[in-house]
């Protein structure tokens, strides 16, 4: 990043900005200066900051003609060396699956913001959780995805940033599970100074002393280095089952299974160095709540009633990063309990994961559902009462 | 012994051994159109000062995607079926300044990827577009394509097809590309011209080149390629078109602003202003 | 004389090449490789001008013709 773009990144200090201009400005200072999008309530707004703000920073924004395309130039631009975004909703989250197949495939670092809205179908244009299934398994075929759960517009920022990071630090795409709710949120956002935000970008095998005739596109160590497009690496991106060096002729079951587990286990075998949960008053809880995304701010809200209030043991644990899914964490933290509670805007998503980390260590779980709409700290309390009173 | 001039730019073998021959059967026009696409490259490389770093192959699925599929000495990306053309897209926005040529065929640039062909000529990027039209499906087992003429028989259309082909060429002009021509695999010489211009466009160039496939039409590829050069005729030698024949040649070759040079004139715009 | 080299591992033995031989100085042989394609040869490789055309619509690269000129330039003799 050169210091003529740097200048026009917004400056150290406090904005009163909406989430979704609080995630382009993150991508924005996390590098990113290629931007495809196609508008859907309720994620435009991400991208119309985006079409203000890139050219500004020497970025090129552009709207495409749907959502597969506005994935697909995601694999381009990073192909040829650019970090790139798109943000979209939940029936645009549908339509670039197979570049998600295809992204991690071809080990391509790049970030797509989905502005969660309820479905199926049109469903309804406000907060949803119901992606976070779609995020994980949406894709077709094998292979691992990193989600991230922003709650508040400083996450929309700074988890935006720490996607961009984790997209070129493991060479994948990257999902940032917003909701509407976060999306649409305005309050307070604080910019650090520039020189405290860590901004981390993809390992070359010129970094590595790896001249173009030994490189091997998707060799050298678990998550390969990458050469950019232009760089007289002659890189073939391939996303048919490949060797090291990128042949596809000759298929043989060892090379097909070692090459797709190496792409799932980079991401799953290092959980605990991608993945993050929050928690509050875990010690010695009876129970705990479960959430993540906006949920967590109300939810926190009801255990700190059930506390003061109700006198109910109640601790609070939040999944900062959906997946991969952080189970060793999970059963860290939490041990024989007699509930769990999982409020989620959908019918109970996560709770299945939850269920398979926590079956041996509570003593039921309870989903509290909604659709639509931001669970109230009341909803949440009181099904805590009327299971723990 | 000399070996074949194109082959400096086709990675032979590599640590998981060979990769040659290529996977196409015997008399595909794709490997013909990739041999004319190398001779061409290898003029633009001489001629014009242009490191072979700076061209950049794209294709989608299909047999005409395969020749990216892994035997180019080039940067290159074999890619989604019908997607080439936006990632060409965002190749160029983080990097305007490659030469970026894709291979795609009838099916992967007019079905799925249809609507990505109208917006990359209305867009004018700055891409070349090489559509080998084989007028059918092949990879999959030769069924009815949107350039299949009306009434040929293919595995999809038993009874025989009862819609209307596509023309590629005018579809190309008409949503807005810089330079557009037909040419067959039967033509080597006008065909590898046609690409050396269309590389040279500021603009899309889209270049269609009927082929043939003798697994699916049954036939041998001389005898397709005798048919293609009977049955085509060249725009410039008659002004009204025999009946039955189509033309072929240079269509459209216009000067006009390419995207992303129309896109830097904000970048330099907008980002010469102070902090907002 | 200008000489023919057939790279035997990647003919598919399709013969366009000696379709668009405008002076029949090559022909289809009666040898096969070893996946039975049929090969090309010469047939009477005076007649050969190096127009290489046969290069050019080669969908295979499998086929090289070398001039005279060009085996002066690489030190072979002619």
């Amino acid at each position: 990043m050169g210091k003529e773009s740097e200048k026009h990144l917004l400056s150290p200090g406090v904005y009163y900005l909406q989430g979704s201009q609080a995630c382009t400005e993150g991508a924005i200072t996390a590098g990113c200066r290629v931007y495809a999008g196609y508008p859907i309530t309720p994620a435009s707004e991400v991208m119309e900051h985006a079409a203000l703000r890139l050219p500004q920073v020497g970025g090129r924004f552009i709207q495409m003609e749907d959502e597969i395309s506005s994935a697909s130039v995601l694999l381009g631009a990073s192909w040829a060396g650019a970090k790139a975004m798109t943000a979209t909703s939940s029936p645009g989250f549908s339509l670039m699956q197979e570049v998600i197949s295809f992204a991690i495939m071809t080990e391509t670092p790049l970030v797509i913001v989905d502005v969660q809205r309820p479905g199926p179908g049109q469903g309804y244009i406000t907060t949803s959780q119901e992606d976070v299934m779609q995020a994980r398994w949406g894709h077709h075929g094998e292979g691992s995805i990193i989600a991230l759960s922003p709650a508040s517009v400083q996450e929309m920022y700074d988890f935006t940033i720490e996607a961009f990071n984790l997209a070129e630090t493991w060479r994948s795409p990257v999902l940032v599970m917003a909701e509407e709710t976060v999306a649409h949120m305005r309050e307070p956002l604080t910019i650090p100074p520039q020189n405290q935000i860590e901004i981390l970008t993809r390992k070359k095998p010129q970094d590595l002393g790896i001249p173009p005739h030994s490189f091997l596109p998707y060799g050298h160590d678990i998550v390969p280095p990458m050469a950019n497009w232009g760089e007289g690496y002659n890189v073939n991106h391939v996303s048919l089952v490949h060797h090291e060096d990128g042949n596809v002729t000759k298929y043989d079951r060892k090379t097909h299974f070692d090459s797709v587990l190496r792409i799932k286990q980079k991401i799953e075998g290092n959980v605990d160095h991608i993945s993050r949960i929050e928690t509050r008053f875990m010690k010695d809880c009876r129970h705990v709540v479960i959430c993540y995304g906006s949920v967590s701010r109300t939810a926190v809200e009801a255990v700190m009633e059930a506390r003061r209030e109700c006198g109910i043991d109640v601790g609070f644990l939040r999944l900062v990063t959906l997946w991969p899914f952080p189970e060793t964490k999970l059963r860290e933290v939490v041990d024989n309990v007699d509930t769990v509670f999982v409020p989620e805007i959908n019918l109970g998503m996560m709770k299945h994961p939850i269920t398979e980390a926590l079956r041996d260590r509570c003593k039921r779980i309870v989903s509290i559902p909604t659709l639509g709409c931001l669970h109230s700290p009341e909803m949440i309390l009181s099904k805590i009462y009327e299971v723990a009173k | 012994m000399k070996r074949h001039p194109m082959l400096k730019y086709l990675k032979e073998k590599g640590p998981a051994g060979p990769r040659m021959p290529t996977i196409m059967c015997p008399g595909c026009g794709a490997g013909q159109v990739l041999n004319y696409t190398l001779h061409a490259v290898d003029d633009i490389l001489r001629e014009d000062g242009i490191k072979k770093e700076e061209v950049v192959f794209i294709s989608g699925v299909g047999c005409s995607s395969r020749l990216t599929s892994h035997y180019l000495e080039f940067d290159s990306g074999w890619t989604i079926h019908g997607r080439a053309l936006p990632i060409a897209t965002g190749a160029l926005l983080a990097n305007p300044s490659l030469k970026i040529i894709v291979f795609t065929g009838d099916g992967d640039a007019m079905a799925i990827g249809g609507n990505h062909f109208i917006h990359t000529c209305r867009r004018n990027l700055n891409v070349t577009i090489l559509c080998i039209n084989n007028g059918l499906y092949g990879m999959t087992g030769g069924q009815v394509a949107p350039t299949t003429p009306a009434g040929i028989a293919t595995t999809t259309t038993p009874y025989g097809n009862i819609e209307e082909a596509f023309d590629i060429c005018k579809m190309a002009e008409t949503a807005g590309a810089s330079y557009v021509a037909r040419w067959t695999t039967a033509h080597p010489r006008q065909t590898i011209k046609s690409i050396k211009q269309g590389v040279r466009k500021r603009g899309s160039a889209v270049i269609e080149i009927l082929s043939q496939c003798p697994v699916h039409k049954k036939a041998s590829a001389v005898d397709m390629l005798r048919e293609l050069k009977a049955t085509t005729v060249s725009i410039k030698k008659t002004s009204c078109q025999p009946k039955g024949k189509t033309p072929i040649g240079v269509f459209c070759d216009k000067n006009k602003p390419e995207w992303t040079e129309k896109y830097q004139e904000i970048i330099t715009q907008h980002s010469s202003r102070e902090n907002r | 004389m200008n000489r023919l080299y057939i790279n035997q591992d990647y003919c598919k033995g399709c013969l366009i090449c000696v379709d668009v031989c405008p002076k029949h100085a090559i022909g289809a042989s009666d040898r096969l490789n070893s996946k039975g394609y049929i090969l090309p040869d010469e047939i009477d490789m005076s007649e050969c001008s190096g127009c290489m055309l046969c290069e050019m619509v080669c969908p295979d690269f499998a086929i090289a013709v070398e001039t005279d000129e060009e085996a002066y330039r690489h030190g072979g003799e002619t």
